[in-house]
């Protein structure tokens, strides 16, 4: 499977795809990425391609992405160089990620709903790699979806 | 026992390095080369062994200090990028001829793209320069096992191997599994070892012209016998011959299983590009060579690729690339091109000490003056028009002064003001200073000092007092290496302290219109972009007051922080609070006294 993740600087992209990484890797598939952070800091382009379980090489191929996941609403047409299916939260989910967890966690908790909407990566496995503090945070997103 | 570890192409070095017996590792930080030797750090804080790991003052310093290192029988190994490896040209090329006498290994990080470099030079030529043999990994497991086989190498030759990585090796990561680590004290008992031979070694160490040739000599043989053992390894069972290595092996072994052209190609995997040997290739219909980024494999062994036109002479041969080209010799069809839209320029972070500081700069000098700036963060403020050069580490200093020697010599008057960062000036900005103070250069040389080599990541510069284990070291202050040289004009001033700052600018400025020699201004304030300089940086939350806010857009296009944006509907700036760190530096900015403090 390839995955693009996408955001901006300080919106904790690196650490969204760690954690996806590592929860495919406790799966016992193989794992391969890319960190493209670029000149830009704060407020830049931070984009991760992530190969699961295939390929040789850790870079994916413009057109080919299984799955583009946006922390960021506004790459949109970025996003679109790599494939055409687009995972994004809506402005309500952001909005009340805010109000739930403290900001460092905004990123986690987004994973939280990610996972609980897509199934593509195992919760328990998940859980498994994560401190106290973050496990909260995937929890109470990955529930936000399963009361809805 | 073996464990699975995750890790990035440059870490996987670092694990090699010092599992292989490395205990002296050194470097400059260079993106994509930086986060090798931070890795090795946590290595060594986690086992503790004997030895030094830490930065140098620049990559002569740095391979010269390692290769020494080795010459007293400690294995040893100098991390750069490709740019950093001609400043330390003179003692690599020398490192051949002497031999080190312990594993030495240069690793050196090369940018096709290039992403964030000033050139895409072939670090594999400057080896094959040097006589110095090159491996070049192409899986993030790869660049593990060839540091570790590097070692080796050089051991077993008495010769210096350069190890080759590039951006996409270097920040790719990968899983794959490493034996158990286990750490032996190599330290002392090589160490001993060694230096029973000490006296025999004088007549290498200290060569003279004569005993150069006679290394020469030596130096030739080691890399014949190495060359014999080098062999191509081939995969699949076309009849087009691929030659490649590095990377680019990696995309092609993917293109081939998509495409299915197992059949049709043979792909042949150079591991250790120089020095490679001719082999039979008379059962190949056609031979290509298809690297990054020089034609090296190509042209020792005379093969087809850049020189007639079917791989791209400048660029990185990415995934994309390296399937247009197998298109372009006809064995898949060609992919239609996805335009990719620009994304927004990088500039500076908000609140950061270089942005109020050059403002100042241009505030006093104003548009005319000439900006010479150098290679860091702050090369940025070209965005708004306080950096007209970029060249090489330290020119910016050259530059500045021989170019005011010319405007004194010429019938026009120009101000010249140099812009360097704390660190690129003792990487090499110092000489030029030297030779600006003998000669009475009058220019203005604003050092900007926030105590960080913040555009690799934030590595520590010889300003620090505690290593990363704690030691206490002596803190180098840049003030007193510039008064050391002579330079009476010298003052140091936190650019957070606008008025302050414009003041101590409109003095230089009369100075050097009156005194014909060089003035050097050191705006200090740390890096906002770590966590400590953020939380320690001074608080003062502003606000635009809506109502004088004339639209100008001069906070934008002169200024450019990135938390004052464009309200496209009001045609107002406003401040994106969740990127905007409170600093207050813009309120000094608008004319219209329209961002205020709340
Ligand atoms: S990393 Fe530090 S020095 Fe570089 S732009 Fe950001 S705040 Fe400025
Ligand atoms: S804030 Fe000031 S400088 Fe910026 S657009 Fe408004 S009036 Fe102009
Ligand atoms: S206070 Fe002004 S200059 Fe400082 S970060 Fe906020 S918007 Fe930028």
């Amino acid at each position: 499977m390839k995955l693009v993740i996408l955001g901006r600087g300080g919106q904790g992209v690196l650490f969204f795809s760690k954690v996806l990484a590592q929860t495919a890797i406790e799966e016992g598939k193989s794992v391969k990425t890319t960190e493209i952070k670029g000149m830009a800091k704060k407020g830049g382009v931070v984009e991760v391609q992530m190969k699961i379980g295939e390929g040789y090489s850790p870079r994916i191929k413009r057109g080919s992405a299984d799955l583009v996941i946006l922390l960021s609403p506004d790459l949109k047409a970025y996003a679109k160089t790599f494939g055409e299916k687009h995972f994004f939260f809506s402005k309500k989910e952001m909005e009340k990620a805010l109000k739930e967890v403290p900001l460092r966690y905004v990123n986690i908790y987004l994973l939280g709903i990610f996972l609980a909407k897509t199934h593509i990566f195992d919760i328990d496995k998940a859980i498994k790699v994560l401190d106290e503090e973050n496990k909260k945070a995937l929890l109470k997103g990955y529930n936000d979806v399963q009361s809805r | 026992m073996s464990y699975r570890v995750y890790l990035s192409g440059n870490e996987a070095i670092a694990y090699g390095l010092i599992t292989g017996g490395v205990r002296f590792l050194t470097g400059y930080p260079g993106t994509p080369s930086s986060e090798i030797l931070p890795t090795a750090q946590k290595l060594k804080l986690r086992y503790g062994f004997k030895g030094f790991i830490d930065w140098a003052i620049n990559e002569k310093v740095a391979l010269e200090m390692a290769f020494s290192s080795s010459l007293c029988g400690i294995k040893s190994a100098v991390t750069m990028k490709q740019v950093g490896l001609n400043v330390a040209m003179d003692p690599f090329v020398n490192s051949a001829y002497i031999g080190p006498s312990a594993g030495f290994v240069i690793v050196v990080a090369d940018d096709p793209g290039p992403y964030s470099s000033q050139t895409e030079q072939d670090s594999r030529v400057a080896a094959y320069f040097a006589k110095v043999p090159v491996l070049d990994p192409s899986s993030v497991e790869e660049a593990y096992l060839f540091a570790k086989k590097a070692l080796e190498i050089s051991e077993e030759f008495k010769i210096p191997i350069l190890l080759r990585t590039t951006t996409a090796l270097s920040h790719g990561k990968s899983d794959f599994v490493i034996p158990e680590i286990t750490i032996k004290d190599e330290f002392q008992p090589a160490f001993k070892e060694n230096l029973k031979n000490w006296d025999k070694e004088v007549l290498r160490l200290a060569a003279t012209p004569k005993q150069r040739f006679l290394l020469h000599k030596a130096l030739n043989e080691k890399l014949k016998t190495i060359s014999e053992k080098n062999k191509i390894r081939y995969f699949y069972e076309g009849d087009i011959l691929i030659l490649t290595s590095g990377m680019v092996f990696s995309y092609l072994m993917e293109i081939v299983e998509e495409h299915k052209l197992q059949k049709k190609i043979t792909l042949g995997k150079v591991d250790m590009p120089y020095p490679l040997k001719k082999e039979d290739f008379s059962k190949f219909k056609k031979v290509i060579t298809i690297e990054e980024t020089a034609p090296f494999i190509e042209l020792l062994l005379d093969t087809e690729g850049r020189r007639n036109g079917i791989v791209p002479s400048e660029g990185e041969l990415s995934l994309e690339v390296c399937e247009h080209i197998l298109a372009k010799i006809g064995l898949i069809p060609e992919r239609k091109s996805i335009s990719i839209p620009p994304l927004k320029r990088p500039s500076l972070c908000p609140g950061c000490g270089h942005r109020i500081g050059l403002f100042a700069v241009k505030k006093v000098f104003g548009k005319k003056t000439i900006y010479t700036g150098d290679i860091g963060c702050y090369t940025l403020a070209l965005n708004f028009g306080v950096t007209d050069t970029v060249f090489c580490m330290g020119a910016g200093v050259s530059f500045a002064g021989a170019m005011s020697k010319i405007f004194r010599l010429s019938d026009k008057k120009r101000f010249v003001v140099g812009i360097v960062g704390d660190s690129t000036f003792l990487h090499s900005g110092i000489p030029p200073l030297v030779d600006a103070y003998h000669y009475r250069f009058p220019f203005l040389l604003i050092i900007l000092d926030n105590k960080t080599v913040a555009m690799t990541g934030n590595q520590k510069t010889p300003a620090h007092t505690k290593s990363y284990e704690g030691e206490p070291l002596n803190s180098v202050k840049i003030e007193t290496i510039v008064e050391g040289i002579g330079i009476d004009f010298v003052k140091v001033v936190d650019p957070y302290d606008y008025r302050k700052t414009v003041k101590i600018l409109k003095e230089a400025k009369k100075y050097l219109s009156e005194s014909a020699k060089p003035a050097v201004v050191i705006l200090r304030h740390p890096c906002v972009y770590t966590k400590e300089g953020l939380e320690k940086n001074p608080k003062k939350p502003v606000s635009i007051i809506e109502e004088k806010c004339t639209g100008c857009k001069y906070c934008i296009s002169e200024f450019e922080c990135p938390a004052l944006q464009w309200d496209e509907e009001k045609e107002k700036v406003f401040i994106d609070k969740t990127l905007c760190i409170n600093c207050g530096c813009c309120i000094f900015v608008c004319p219209k006294k329209a961002i205020s403090e709340v």
